[in-house]
């Protein structure tokens, strides 16, 4: 009898623990959503695990641009409300999150992944149900053809990559590359673009090392990197570790060589941990704190206003791809495929990244800002 | 199908019946109560998770040895399935054989020398084994395109009928399942499964009466790690999309978290853990911040209060060395009274 | 480039050295695998990081307060996660879950109170680099290693010279018959995960004024590269934690500049693997023998 109660009671609590996870699911199924007073769009980003700092301000950013229309009442009187995921940075998670998200039909639309490879581990089923997945992180070459319904805020690695060797090459007259990336899908893509562009252009890359996120020691691929006594080191990772590297380079005998990068060093973090040692690094970037843009200038100081603090790039993206997604539900209805169909079209959408039209595979065409560290602040400058 | 409830709660009784096979019968109906493919989804995930910690148990619970690299033998069955299938369009139960063959292969080139070792380098070694893993998947892009991962992998299909639903994937999963659960049962109860315990229980004394340990620990291992290729064979045709970051130590951990919070050497405890501890992230995901905190200090709070787990080692104690078996007779005497 | 590749093996491997020692003392009284040791050492960094940012204090003061708070951690993890089985008897698996847990919990607890980003460390010495050909020195790499060996060699002494040590050595030979002789086994178990701790924090604060950071999850791989080391040279033996210590550092340093950086983890892992079927017992490890 005793045992046959525990059995029972173990199969309770299964059904229990599953019918809980129906509640966790709100709205219901059936009609085309939009129902009752509100308009759901979701978000699936890391919010905790290695990229929780991004994934964070990535809702920061995702949250803002909801706050602003509602505040200007809405979409035709109907607030928006958004569902966030956590997808933990971890593809696997990052299936289950769009399970979620694709199966509730009240969620129109959705900004998120970050990472590329949650981008690529979603896409399947956002495709499959019908959903626009608008990525503002993930510029991997890979999720170009990740299907109809994937679009990006985000250029590819390619688009900046390109743009970063013909800065590098052409006008700065780097012939010697030393390349250092983060041994992740953002970090290797990145790198390969920027070696066959480089190399493309006539220059030689000497050489090439990766390195962990999250690494702290960097003193045995800078004191490679020193061998072989390169003109600019280029690095395909992150803020916090492009930091580290700048700050380090010096101990290996390095301290004047000239650092370039990406969009994704963009942060005030960059500046906070990296101090003296950041001044001068060369980067690309659509987002500025000192563009001219009305658009970016009234993020920046919204942003602020709310948080307390200055918005990074990965922020800046995230306002977007929620402000397309809000305009498609404005202008096509609460209809996932008219979205979908709407925002393929979407030409010259201006946001605080700059002006953005899509192309047939759903990526962002844009043109970048050049910036440089002085003074201890992003500059954008000529050359 | 009755018989394998039977095995599954290892004592045979007539309420057991009933109950295992209403048990059965609600994981059967379930697509049809609920129709909702996130709640598949997840039901299929605790299907992977409940052979992969069916098949640590094996090692961890039944034979004592640690392994903290279960997630690189998940990963090796992924990355071998995935290949075969999608490069060679390879049958997806051929790909499952294989992955299980080629994975089993893998522990016993990696047991053969650490198996000799203790129990506490027996984890470092398994850890560092699954690093070493993790780091050829990113590092080996020939053939695992690194970091970026592989896309597109088939769904399994039966004479040309693809299984592409959620439900299908279901329903294959449950089959695996009560398979798997089928199988352990027969082996631990058998004069293998004893002799596994016996060292378990005890290493020196099993060797006095003639139990030689390496031999079964290698043979528990190589299964074990057999058995999460299998697993990994069916992640990747289910995701359709694999990359190294899935199969990294956390998923080692979170694996051994459900056996040991299951039960150490209980099949039911391992079903248990795994479904409880898929379940409650899902359910917690609204504490985000909070659920691995909490997960941390209830593995110590189990440790302390409940070191055998949800369905733990006092029932196998039970009915494995009959220790408690004066207890049995004397229900057995209320009984037939 | 091969001295200075050298150099930077060395002065990493002091620091797991330092933090190998914390997992060697406990395994040698205790038999157990303190699995949240490396999250000691990061809960360290971060205090040696708190005391001076946000309390003002010198670091003369400001480092030997976060040593005693962070013995003080190391103590009450024992008291409060570890005792409570140890005394029920429970196998050596429970406390290594239990280690586990810990370390779960001290991650996400760091993450919680201090963000999941990275700080910058304070850099109240100076760093001056020194060039001797082509070989580039800073006084804080040599402060490193000199401090890595002062500490070994104390520690070593203690063990091996003082009262305490001896109580050390006894309790770690039989629980029991160290009670029967008198000795205050709790009270030697609290010193060692002490002792363990503070150096830790040492290291902790070493790898925060030398590479300049600090991240809740820093302790991971820097715990895990130590443990390593610990079964490297033998688990037990402290010239053991040292030699292995230094050898992972030396061997991932020059792997990674001489083969491929992408796979530096593996050589560290790769190499022990490697020794422990040679020798089982590690470099320096006695034989273990299971007597009934």
């Amino acid at each position: 009898m005793k045992s046959l109660k525990k059995i029972l009671a173990a199969a309770l609590t299964m059904a229990l623990a599953v019918s809980a996870v129906g509640c966790g699911a709100p709205g219901g199924s059936g009609g085309s959503g939009g129902s009752g007073d509100t308009l759901k769009i979701g978000l699936a980003t890391p919010l905790t695990g290695a990229s929780a700092e991004d994934g964070k301000a990535i809702q920061e950013g995702v949250n803002l641009a909801v706050k602003q229309i509602n505040d200007q009442g809405g979409i035709d009187g109907k607030t928006v409300e958004v569902v966030a995921e956590d997808d933990k940075g971890d593809p696997s998670e990052a299936a289950t999150v769009a399970n979620k998200l694709a199966q509730d039909e009240s969620i129109l639309a959705l900004v998120g992944d970050f990472n590329s490879s949650c981008t690529l581990a979603g896409a399947p089923i956002y495709n499959d149900a019908g959903i626009v997945q608008i990525s503002p992180g993930s510029s991997a070459e890979a999720v170009t053809d990740a299907g109809d319904f994937t679009f990006r805020t985000i250029t590819t690695d390619a688009v900046q990559g390109k743009y970063l060797a013909k800065w590098c090459v052409d006008e700065l007259g780097y012939k010697n590359i030393a390349i250092l990336f983060e041994n992740d899908d953002y970090g290797k893509g990145l790198a390969d673009v920027a070696q066959r562009e480089t190399e493309g252009l006539g220059a030689k890359v000497v050489v090439r090392e990766a390195y962990e996120v999250n690494q702290t020691d960097f003193s045995t691929v800078l004191t490679k990197v020193a061998k072989a006594k390169p003109d600019v080191l280029i690095i395909g990772g992150l803020y916090n570790e492009t930091a580290l590297i700048a700050k380090q380079r010096s101990k290996a005998g390095i301290g004047e060589l000239p650092i370039m990068g990406v969009d994704a060093i963009y942060s005030d973090a960059l500046i906070d941990l990296g101090g003296k040692a950041v001044e001068g690094i060369k980067l690309t970037s659509y987002f500025s704190d000192s563009s001219e843009s009305k658009v970016t200038q009234d993020f920046i100081k919204a942003y602020t206003d709310e948080y307390g603090k200055a918005p990074g790039t990965y922020a800046a993206y995230a306002y977007d791809a929620a402000l397309i997604i809000m305009d498609g539900i404005k202008n096509a209805g609460a209809d996932r495929a008219a979205i979908r169909d709407y925002i393929a079209g979407l030409q010259d959408f201006e946001g605080a990244t700059g002006t953005a039209s899509f192309d047939k595979n759903g990526d962002v065409i844009k043109e970048p800002l050049r910036m440089e560290i002085k003074d201890g602040k992003f500059t954008v400058v000529d050359k | 199908m009755q018989s394998i409830i039977i095995d599954l709660f290892q004592k045979p009784g007539q309420y057991k019946k009933v109950a295992g096979f209403i048990l059965v019968a609600l994981l059967a109906a379930f697509p049809y109560i609920y129709f909702n493919n996130y709640y598949l989804h997840i039901a299929i995930l605790v299907g992977i998770f409940v052979i992969l910690s069916l098949s640590l148990n094996l090692i961890t619970g039944f034979t004592g040895q640690l392994c903290l690299g279960h997630a690189a033998f998940y990963g090796v069955g992924a990355y071998v399935g995935a290949l075969l299938m999608k490069n060679l369009q390879m049958n997806f139960f051929l790909a499952l054989i294989v992955s299980f063959l080629v994975t089993g292969l893998f522990g016993l080139l990696l047991g053969i020398p650490t198996l000799r070792l203790r129990g506490d380098y027996l984890a470092i070694v398994t850890l560092g084994f699954g690093e070493i893993v993790r780091l050829v998947f990113i590092n080996w892009e020939e053939v695992t395109n690194g970091p970026m991962g592989l896309r597109s992998i088939p769904a399994p299909s039966i004479m040309g009928f693809v299984l592409k639903e959620r439900y299908m994937f279901y329903y294959l999963i449950l089959i695996m399942v009560l398979l798997v659960l089928f199988l352990m049962n027969r082996l631990i109860n058998s004069g293998f499964g004893m002799a596994m315990q016996t060292i378990k229980a005890d290493e020196i004394a099993a060797e006095s009466i003639g139990i030689y340990p390496v031999k079964y620990k290698l043979i528990a291992f190589i299964l074990s790690s057999g058995l999460a290729g299998v697993a990994g064979c069916f992640y990747a045709s289910y995701v359709s999309y694999i990359s190294p970051t899935t199969f990294v130590y956390n998923t080692s951990v979170t694996i051994l978290a459900m056996v040991v919070l299951g039960g150490l050497g209980s099949l039911a405890g391992s079903v248990i853990g795994a479904a409880v501890l898929t379940l409650i992230p899902e359910v917690l995901r609204f504490i985000s911040d909070y659920r691995m905190l909490l997960f941390g200090a209830l593995m110590v709070l189990m440790m302390i209060f409940k070191p055998e787990g949800f369905w733990g080692v006092s029932k196998r104690v039970k009915n494995i060395y009959k220790l408690k078996a004066g207890r049995r007779h004397h229900e057995r005497d209320i009984k037939s009274q | 480039m091969f001295t200075q590749q050298l150099i930077n093996g060395i002065t990493v491997g002091g620091i797991y050295a330092l933090i190998a020692l914390g997992y060697t003392m406990v395994y040698g009284i205790l038999k157990i695998v303190n699995f949240a040791h490396g999250d000691v050492f990061m809960v360290g960094s971060f205090l040696g990081l708190l005391f001076v940012q946000n309390a003002g204090m010198p670091i003369y003061i400001a480092y030997p307060a976060a040593m005693l708070v962070t013995a003080a951690v190391g103590v009450v993890i024992e008291r409060v996660c570890y005792r409570p089985i140890r005394i029920k008897g429970t196998d050596a698996l429970s406390i290594l879950i239990a280690a586990l847990g810990v370390s779960i919990f001290l991650e996400n607890f760091a993450q919680l109170v201090w963000g999941t980003g990275t700080h910058a460390y304070v850099q109240e010495i100076k760093e001056k680099n020194y060039e001797f050909g082509n070989i580039n020195l800073s006084n804080i790499q040599i402060g490193v290693i000199v401090l890595c060996v002062l500490l070994m060699a104390a520690l070593y002494f203690v063990v091996n010279k003082t009262k305490i040590g001896v109580a050390m050595r006894a309790t770690s030979q039989s629980i029991t018959s160290a009670q029967l002789m008198g000795i205050n086994t709790e009270m030697v178990i609290a010193a060692t995960f002490g002792v363990g701790s503070a150096l830790a924090c040492v290291a902790g604060v070493l790898v925060g004024t030398y590479y300049d950071a600090v991240y809740p999850l820093v302790g991971y791989s820097y715990g895990l590269k130590a443990f390593a080391a610990a079964i490297l040279g033998g688990i037990g033996s402290i010239p053991g934690a040292m030699l292995g210590g230094f050898l992972i550092g030396i061997v991932e340093t020059l792997g990674s500049a001489y083969i491929s950086a992408g796979y530096k983890d593996a050589f560290a892992f790769g190499i022990l693997i490697l020794v422990l079927i040679i020798r089982p017992s590690g470099l320096l490890g006695k034989k273990h023998v299971d007597k009934v």
